[in-house]
């Protein structure tokens, strides 16, 4: 009898060391909010997920972009696959001129990035990679004190060797401009970092993504990867990367219930101090 | 007769068998081949005629060494092949006896079926710490000599281990070894129950050791399909993986601490169901 007492015992203490040593909970472990705000940047691909029959922006899904941009209050905005320079417009109409901004130049792809800034000395400045274009806007953080630099990307969905190479690119034309601005990259990059989602833990799609996030790792900062899944299906493949030397990181936020007809992404928003 | 007695005469019983030494024989095998597998790969993309395509990370000339072949190897393994030995030993336990009809003659001797129960279940888990240890240290010793040694790079991706690039310098990776030999043999206590509860319920040992690995592939796999992700938190072998922790750069102790509680009460209630249905258990054979 007393082997099954002490065997109870036993499991009774390993009960309440699971239930002791538990992680807090998501709401005990908020990120403290900045006191000095320098620069609040959003990113977000607007776009439908595969299986629609067209997976870039619909025009009727822009009045609630709007909203949400003008609701948020950034300083600057990097998009995703807009359909190009007549869906900005309407966008811009919506957010009744309170922002400026400009798609990128078309690659190869039937889709384009841009990014949009309210800061009206703002200048954007295309910025080509390997067959496609990204789209970079300079402008000044709140109070005039910092000259910033915000790269909107997009890399490949469907490969993972593609996104590589655009990763290298991309960080190498910003990696050049950190000494005369702050260089902020956002933007949806699909990278596939579960592991456990492949069939085996070594395939080379995986190493492609490890090495592009490992890369832009030697440089920059990871912002948003407390904030978890960007995506349906678990993914975060959404991010913001800024300078590895920042004075303060606030709110990160991926806002979930923005999203509206059948967007497959959130927009995910960051405020840091520089 | 007291449980010392009892455990020397497990003892030896396992190490007459066969299958314990097979399992030494098998796992020298898997490292043989990753070896030969880790070597050919890293000559190939580092050498002259390498493309080096992931030039940042997997392929520079640092990131080959005999820590980095001794992690792969042990991460590869100890998700299947670890389990499938360990479930041979613990699961042919009681089972074996009662086959071969020993079971009824041991249990009309002044031992309690309790300390019976116990004694096998201490010699499994011997069994499960003595083939891990092996591994591990048989790893690092082929490690050094053929790939030699330098520190421990992690990136994110591959091995699911680090959600950024991390770096271990080596004589904490050594040390990060060890610790592995402790919570890997604690996750593996898990199977050892299960196996131990199974050789209990079946009186054919293949029918305990078949059962044991069918549950634990079953979970395995169910909690890697994303239409079961609900249930994956409930499954032992999502708990279990817990024991890899102890490699990540900075070890998160309070979430290592949490899982290796609860896979303590897997194996503690899985141990006590076993000795209630054990001392429940009309003996036949």
């Amino acid at each position: 009898m007393w082997v099954k007492l002490v065997l109870l015992l036993l499991f009774c203490l390993m009960i309440v060391g699971a239930i002791h040593f538990a992680e807090p909970r998501e709401s005990e472990e908020r990120s403290p909010s900045v006191e000095v705000i320098s620069l609040r940047l959003l990113t977000w691909n607007i776009g439908y997920a595969e299986l629609e029959d067209d997976t870039r922006a619909h025009d009727k899904d822009l009045p609630a972009v709007a909203e949400l941009i003008l609701r948020v209050d950034p300083d600057a905005v990097a998009l995703q696959e807009l359909t190009g320079n007549a869906q900005l417009n309407m966008l811009l109409g919506l957010l009744k001129g309170r922002y400026r901004g400009a798609v990128a130049q078309q690659g190869k792809g039937d889709r384009f990035e841009a990014v949009l800034v309210k800061d009206a000395g703002a200048k954007f400045i295309p910025v080509p990679v390997g067959a496609r274009y990204a789209l970079g806007a300079s402008f000044q953080s709140r109070g005039d004190t910092h000259e910033v630099l915000l790269l909107s990307a997009h890399t490949d969905a469907f490969n993972a060797a593609q996104r590589r190479m655009y990763t290298e690119s991309l960080i190498d034309w910003a990696q050049a401009r950190t000494q005369s601005s702050e260089v902020f990259i956002a933007g949806d990059f699909n990278f596939e970092l579960k592991a456990a989602n492949e069939t085996n833990l070594y395939t080379d799609n995986v190493k492609h993504d490890s090495e592009s996030y490992s890369h832009i790792l030697r440089y920059f900062r990871d912002l948003g990867r407390s904030a978890g899944d960007t995506a349906i299906n678990d993914r975060r493949i959404d991010y913001i990367f800024g300078p590895a030397r920042l004075k303060q990181i606030g709110r990160v936020e991926v806002l979930r219930d923005a999203a509206v007809g059948r967007m497959d992404h959130w927009p995910l928003l960051v405020e840091v101090g520089l | 007769m007291d449980m010392l007695a009892l455990l020397k005469l497990e003892l030896e019983k396992l190490f007459r068998a066969k299958s314990f030494y097979l399992s030494f024989v098998v796992l020298s095998a898997f490292v043989a081949l990753m070896l030969w597998g880790f070597y050919t790969y890293a000559a190939r993309k580092t050498g002259g005629q390498a493309v080096e395509q992931f030039k940042y990370t997997y392929e520079s000339k640092q990131y080959f060494n005999g820590l980095t072949f001794a992690l792969y190897s042990v991460l590869f393994s100890f998700t299947l092949l670890l389990p499938i030995f360990v479930s041979m030993s613990a699961g042919s336990q009681i089972a074996s006896e009662a086959r071969s009809g020993t079971l009824r003659m041991i249990c009309t001797r002044p031992i309690s079926r309790a300390s019976l129960i116990l004694s096998k279940f201490l010699v499994s888990a011997f069994h499960a710490g003595l083939l891990l240890t092996f591994f591990i240290v048989l790893n690092l010793v082929v490690g050094l000599i053929f790939v030699g040694w330098g520190n421990l790079e992690l990136y994110p991706g591959p091995l699911n281990l680090v959600d950024a690039p991390g770096k271990i310098m080596r004589d904490e990776a050594l040390m990060r070894f060890a610790y592995a030999v402790l919570s890997g043999t604690w996750a593996l206590l898990v199977i050892v129950s299960l196996a131990l509860l199974c050789s209990v319920v079946f009186d054919s040992p293949a029918q305990a050791v078949v059962m044991t690995i069918a549950v634990y592939l079953a979970l395995y796999i169910v909690g890697r399909v994303e239409f079961f992700e609900q249930l994956r938190p409930y499954f032992f072998t999502t708990d279990m993986d817990f024991w890899r922790d102890v490699f990540k750069p900075n070890i998160p102790w309070q979430s290592l601490w949490h899982y290796a509680c609860v896979c303590g009460a897997y194996t503690i209630g899985l141990l006590l169901t076993t000795l209630i249905i054990f001392e429940r258990k009309d003996i036949v054979t």
